[in-house]
């Protein structure tokens, strides 16, 4: 290939999530770009791949005291508590907003029981403007106590009961890497009926201040994010691709301490459809940009010309 | 009584910046014990009033010509990496003074090294270049109708006073500061010699160079007496109030500090029907109201149980005190 080729070829960046059309593969993580309106008064929705919100759940959730956030070494735990406005509001407030921007809107899901999952998936399933809605499954059941995301029979019961409600929308699963064997939970999820698969959700984790002697989020516990956890998360998309995802042919996006194209390519090759960034938009909130540019740099560069190209390409 | 908070406040909110900055550092010198002032050099910025703040971190943006024209010689393997070393998230420091001078807009910032991230900043060099957000946040809103403004301030809730009080004289307002520190060695100011603080705190003096320049009179506090009034600066503020009465409508308090006495001066002021303000901090994240990681639980009458949490970086860091609940909530 010439210079000038290497240079301004034309690669296309867009990939398909299960009938969501995304122009790059690269879209935030839920929880850490808000519900968009301020989130848009730093970066242009418009040139994202896909816009996920903060979980929404049916009611208004105050969420955990602070401290809620904490740095460790190179990532951060957070207790947020799933702090939201809860379905009346996101829909009288946040969707009239949504309905203005063309990039796609997933939807991040939460309840603490099977119905609650219900009322916002019924609710949300009918406005066009969200592409998608994805179950954010690191959450207790408060009927036990136990998150829905790591067992494989309560998980598929959970997608099973929501999935007749999503007629509409791409239904996403959000796997939480707090189990034994993620493959067990990833097919638990395919079978209750999930187009798409969310890999991973954070790790937890806690942080102790020695001098006082206390945990040091008010929470006790958190859930750790950022480049730590970035082994983890590809190890984990590396095994739902080749042992479920690949033959079942669902898409997966892929997250955990994306910060850079290199990381973006990274996930890709291991079987990623999509990645998300999530902390690093703390750092920089245009990092998804700098990512797409460097992506379509990589693929010129080794003569490809779509991020499809990369989807699973490991020697 | 509803109250629209988004009222009161919306003559103090500037429209939160678009952009990631990078600026230059041209200081970085230690102020007393523990204490440094660093001075970043920006080209251009936003209007930013006092009380904002801006939030820090190592440089994260590639060199702008990044990639198209590094062309041909430019090789994915050798590109820039996005990982700061240390520290990764952003940290919050209150905007100590800002000039506007031919080289471009210096902003001071006055920071206490406590761990990673001041670790770092008291590690830079002039010359060194860092990443900005903002300045963000609220500022300290000024009543037209009030002639006199009390800065009350804390340990290291004292730089956002510097800048304030150099507005306020502008504002051709009367101000007073009172500050507290642990020990002598732990105030981060120039004290004139010829103009000792008084022990008694009845009587503020132009004893500290970086206030009386903007002819705001002090009045210090030591907790170990080491300097000025002995105790903390809540009693030295209540001692000054006695021997010098003022109406109260005539007066705005202003405190920043540690929550303590942020609590003492706002229950002090509420009593005595003082309008005050109090300027937050939190642990935060993202700094642009997105992560909901700094939340300050407030007084709500339309919440069923009577209040809400609001976030320190967007809504804040300056909050009318009343409003502030002080012992936090329970969970949800
Ligand atoms: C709006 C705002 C304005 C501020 N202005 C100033 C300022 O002008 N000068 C200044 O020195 N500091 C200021 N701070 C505090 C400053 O952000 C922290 O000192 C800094 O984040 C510490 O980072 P670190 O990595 O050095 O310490 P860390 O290793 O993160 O923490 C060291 C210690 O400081 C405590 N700490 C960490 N973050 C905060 C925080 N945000 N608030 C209170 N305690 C914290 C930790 O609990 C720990 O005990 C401000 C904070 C806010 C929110
Ligand atoms: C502050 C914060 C809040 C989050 N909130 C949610 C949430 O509401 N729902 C969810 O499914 N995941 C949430 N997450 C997890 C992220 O979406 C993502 O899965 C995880 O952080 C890993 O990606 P990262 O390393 O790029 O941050 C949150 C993460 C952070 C840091
Ligand atoms: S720091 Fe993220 S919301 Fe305030």
């Amino acid at each position: 290939m010439s210079p000038e080729a290497k240079r301004t070829g034309n690669v296309d960046l867009a990939v398909n999530l299960a009938g969501i059309r995304m122009s790059n593969p690269v879209m935030t993580a839920s929880g850490t770009s808000g519900y968009g309106p301020d989130f848009a008064e730093h970066v242009d929705l418009e040139k994202l791949g896909a816009f996920v919100t903060k979980a929404i759940s049916p009611e208004l959730r105050k969420g955990n005291p602070p401290p809620r956030t904490v740095e460790t070494a190179a990532g951060m735990l957070n207790a947020i508590g799933l702090a939201n406005l809860g379905l009346d509001r996101f829909v009288a407030e946040i969707v009239p907003f949504l309905q203005t921007v063309s990039t796609p809107i997933i939807v991040n899901v939460v309840g603490h029981s099977i119905e609650d999952y219900q009322t916002v998936c019924d609710r949300l399933d009918p406005i066009d403007c969200i592409s998608g809605l994805e179950l954010n499954v690191s959450c207790p059941n408060v009927a036990d106590g136990l998150e829905f995301g790591t067992d494989a029979e309560r998980l598929e019961n959970l997608v099973a009961s929501v999935r007749p409600l999503v007629k509409r929308a791409t239904l996403i699963v959000k796997l939480s890497p707090n189990v034994t064997d993620i493959v067990q939970t990833a097919q638990a999820a395919l079978r209750g009926g999930a187009d798409v698969l969310s890999v991973i959700n954070t790790l937890r984790g806690m942080a102790i201040n020695a001098d006082l002697r206390r945990p040091i989020l008010a929470n006790r516990c958190g859930g750790l994010s950022g480049p730590a956890i970035k082994p983890v998360a590809l190890y984990c998309v590396d095994r739902v691709y080749t042992q479920v995802a690949r033959d079942a042919q669902v898409p997966i996006i892929g997250m955990g301490g994306v910060y850079d194209w290199r990381d973006a390519a990274e996930f890709l090759l291991a079987g990623a459809t999509a990645i998300a960034v999530g902390t690093a938009l703390f750092v920089d909130p245009t990092i998804p940009m700098r990512i797409c540019e460097g992506l379509a740099t990589y693929l010129r560069e080794r003569g490809l010309t779509s991020t499809r190209d990369l989807i699973g390409q490991l020697g | 009584m509803v109250r629209s908070l988004s009222v009161r406040y919306a003559f103090a909110v500037a429209k939160q910046s678009r952009a990631i900055r990078t600026a230059t550092i041209v200081a970085n010198e230690a102020v007393c014990r523990e204490h440094l002032r660093i001075t970043l050099r920006r080209p251009e910025l936003p209007p930013s009033h006092p009380g904002q703040f801006v939030h820090i971190s190592p440089e994260v943006s590639p060199p702008p010509e990044y990639p198209a024209a590094q062309g041909d010689s430019w090789h994915p393997g050798e590109e820039w990496s996005a990982i700061p070393h240390t520290p990764m998230l952003r940290r919050a420091f209150s905007v100590a003074g800002l000039r506007r001078g031919d080289d471009g807009i210096d902003i001071d910032v006055i920071y206490r090294v406590v761990g990673k991230a001041t670790r770092w900043m008291a590690s830079l060099r002039p010359g060194a270049r860092v990443s900005i957000l903002g300045p963000v946040g609220t500022g300290f809103p000024v009543n037209e109708s009030k002639s006199t403004a009390w800065l009350v301030a804390g340990g290291v809730g004292l730089p956002p006073m510097l800048w304030f009080a150099q507005a306020l004289h502008e504002a051709r307002k009367k101000a007073i500061a009172f500050c507290g520190v642990q020990s002598a060695d732990l105030l981060p100011l120039t004290l004139d010699a010829d103009a000792t603080p008084t022990n008694d705190a009845s009587e503020a003096t132009l004893s500290a160079e970086e206030f009386s320049q903007h002819e705001t009179p002090t009045v210090i506090s030591t907790d170990d007496g080491s300097l000025g009034y002995c105790g903390h600066i809540g009693a030295a503020l209540s001692a000054y109030h006695q021997a010098n009465p003022i109406d109260a409508n005539e007066v705005v308090v202003y405190a920043c500090g540690p929550e303590p006495m942020l609590e003492f001066v706002s229950h002090y002021c509420i009593e005595r029907g003082m309008e005050c303000y109090v300027c937050m901090e939190r642990a935060m994240a993202c700094g642009i109201g997105t992560c909901q990681s700094c939340v300050i639980p407030v007084v709500d009458d339309c919440d069923p149980q009577g209040w809400r949490y609001r976030l320190c970086c967007r809504e804040g860091p300056v909050f009318p005190a009343e409003d502030v609940i002080w012992n936090q909530p329970a969970k949800r």
